[in-house]
């Protein structure tokens, strides 16, 4: 369904994407996780045609991108990074403009509005202006826009950056719904964790490169193998950072003036044990927190583990 | 045409405030006293720029005013059709729909000149006033009125190509009006300055051709020619009209490629277009 062949993008002589290949089977969603500036905007606008690619080709419901551009916007809903909405605009006008432009039926429009506002739960708002939504109603908003042509496939670029801790967790509600619609989709994301509820697999891009590929729960398995944890407490560090040692899932710590650093191998509930223990023996625990997986580490064991099979 | 759905929109837009029969009605009633001052000058005789007895001059004079503030007001709501769409973030949305670039440009082209069209055919009423004192002849409404409509989506499109190419708004502002200031003031002053030098040297029969030309691309010239009000050759205005889609057309084919990279690669000799940082 989406297929890239030795794709390359360079801005001068700067690679954004060298030889990536990829692909993407008819109704499975692949994550694509990177650092800033690992190509993930740029390999996601040559798929929706807004980039043209250096070299290599890319295809997308069998259209290449190059030659059949208006086959490949058919055929997609792209959401881009940074995105503005239009003022005196409103939330149902906003929908049928787009319509428009794919030329949807208008009989076909009106229901589809209802439809997805439901879904992303701006049916009640459907009245205001769009230019006073807030960022994380607009950014639901644009994940009804891109549904509104039914396309085939979705592309996403990180549909929940820059949003604060409640609107990501709405948005990431509505993108673990866009599971049961069967649709292929590429979703990208500088966090890991974002994409866990919603992707079957998981690429991680570095210098423009694919440096590893993988189901879903291989990659979580392999990141959760060694999770990264943040402890804080009112006492004094010293005192009370023996008190990990007993702990075999502990595999390491390292003291900070304000708290513990450690690396934790084990389940969501051995750490919650963890964190039991620690209140039981009388430490008033001011902060316990998974700190995100380092994607550097994290693509060393991949490729550590594809080389040993 | 009208099922463009960038012009919907900016129709629905518009329309919803009152802004646009606010500024409507202004315009008119503006207009509407700027004609009872000329025809009030002209019965009594005391503008000695009018010849008495001939409100044609009323006509030609109503009808350059308004050619003026829609050659100066066109680029105002044109430069920032595409530069702002991209300064908005909404350009990125909007290219990745099926929407073609010519579409893309005509619909900017169309709706941002509506609102100045409409202005020019309110006060079309206003040159039957004028043809109560007799006058002008319906024959040259029309052809004015036609005139002034294609000026005026001639700068639109040249505006809205130039917001397509520059990066920003403001410089697509300042090289729009500089198109205009070309357009009605520099091809009238040369062209005007070769015709003088020429009365005194009648043998330099290229100034007096180079002359002739250049006053032709001069819209206020043409008009006034239109009008029945200064000699000029009898096609005037399809040389005028010719020249200046020429320019558009050129100008059309650099906006596509920028707004579609893709839009030639069926070319053997693909040209590169480098849309580094143009989203
Ligand atoms: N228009 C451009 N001109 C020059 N260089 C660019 C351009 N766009 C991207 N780059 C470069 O290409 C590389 C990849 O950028 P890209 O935006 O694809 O990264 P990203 O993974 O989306 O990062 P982020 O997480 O910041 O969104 C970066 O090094 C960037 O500097
Ligand atoms: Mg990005």
């Amino acid at each position: 369904m989406i297929q890239t062949d030795h794709l390359s993008k360079w801005y001068g002589r700067v690679a954004a994407v060298k030889d990536l290949n990829l692909y993407v089977r008819r109704g499975t969603i692949l994550g694509l996780v990177g650092e800033n500036g690992a190509g993930k905007t740029t390999t996601l606008s040559i798929l929706a045609t807004l980039t043209t690619p250096t070299s290599g080709r890319a295809y997308v419901n069998g259209y290449e991108v190059s030659r059949q551009p208006q086959g490949v916007r058919r055929s997609i809903g792209y959401m881009p990074d940074s995105f503005g909405v239009y003022d005196d605009i409103r939330v149902e006008e906003y929908l049928t403009f787009y319509a428009e432009c794919y030329r949807v039926p208008r009989r076909l429009t009106q229901a589809r509005c209802k439809e997805y506002l439901d879904w992303v739960g701006l049916w009640e708002h459907r009245d205001k202006y769009v230019n006073n939504l807030s960022r994380g109603m607009q950014q639901r908003l644009e994940i009804a826009r891109c549904l509104m042509h039914d396309p085939p496939v979705l592309i996403l670029d990180e549909p929940t950056s820059g949003l604060d801790p409640r609107s990501r967790i709405e948005v990431r509600g509505v993108l673990a719904k866009l599971r049961e619609l069967g649709k292929t989709m590429l979703i990208s994301s500088h966090i890991l964790h974002e994409l866990s509820e919603v992707a079957d697999e998981i690429g991680i891009l570095r210098g423009g490169e694919l440096v590893a590929l993988a189901a879903l729960d291989v990659v979580l398995s392999h990141s959760s193998a060694y999770r990264s944890l943040w402890v804080e407490a009112t006492a004094d560090v010293r005192t009370w950072a023996r008190l990990l040692e007993g702990d075999p899932r502990v595999l390491d710590y390292r003291v900070e003036p304000d708290g513990v650093e450690l690396s934790f191998a084990g389940t969501v509930e051995q750490q919650a044990d963890l964190l039991a223990r620690l209140v039981r023996s009388g430490l008033a625990v001011r902060q316990f927190a998974e700190r995100p997986t380092d994607l550097e580490a994290l693509y060393l064991r991949l490729t550590e583990q594809r080389e040993a099979t | 045409m009208l099922r463009n759905p960038l012009l919907l929109k900016e129709f629905r837009q518009r329309m919803r405030t009152w802004r646009a029969p606010f500024v409507i009605c202004g315009y008119f009633c503006a207009m509407f006293a700027f004609t009872l001052f000329l025809l009030h000058e002209n019965v009594q005789g005391q503008l000695t720029l009018l010849l008495p007895s001939r409100s044609e001059q009323v006509f030609v004079t109503l009808s350059l005013v308004q050619l003026l503030v829609a050659a100066f007001l066109a680029p105002a709501f044109a430069a920032g059709a595409i530069s702002g769409e991209r300064e908005r973030r909404t350009l990125v949305v909007l290219l990745s729909t099926p929407l073609s670039a010519l579409g893309i440009l005509i619909g900017k082209i169309l709706s941002s000149s509506a609102l100045l069209a409409l202005l020019l055919a309110v006060s079309l009423p206003l040159y039957s006033l004028v043809f109560l004192f007799g006058g002008a002849v319906p024959g040259e409404v029309v052809a004015v009125f036609a005139f002034q409509l294609f000026t005026l989506v001639l700068i639109a499109a040249i505006s809205v190509c130039w917001s397509t190419l520059a990066l920003r708004s403001g410089w697509s502002t300042v090289v729009s009006y500089a198109t205009v200031a070309v357009m009605v003031v520099l091809t009238g002053v040369l062209g005007y300055g070769l015709q003088l030098v020429a009365a005194h040297d009648p043998v330099e029969y290229f100034l007096v051709i180079w002359g002739k030309c250049l006053l032709e691309l001069n819209p206020l010239w043409v008009e006034a020619a239109l009008a029945g009000a200064v000699p000029a050759s009898p096609h005037a205005w399809l040389w005028f009209a010719l020249a200046y889609s020429s320019v558009c057309c050129i100008l059309a084919v650099p906006s596509v490629l920028r707004l579609r990279p893709q839009a030639l690669s069926f070319l053997p000799w693909r040209p590169r277009a480098e849309e580094r940082d143009y989203h």
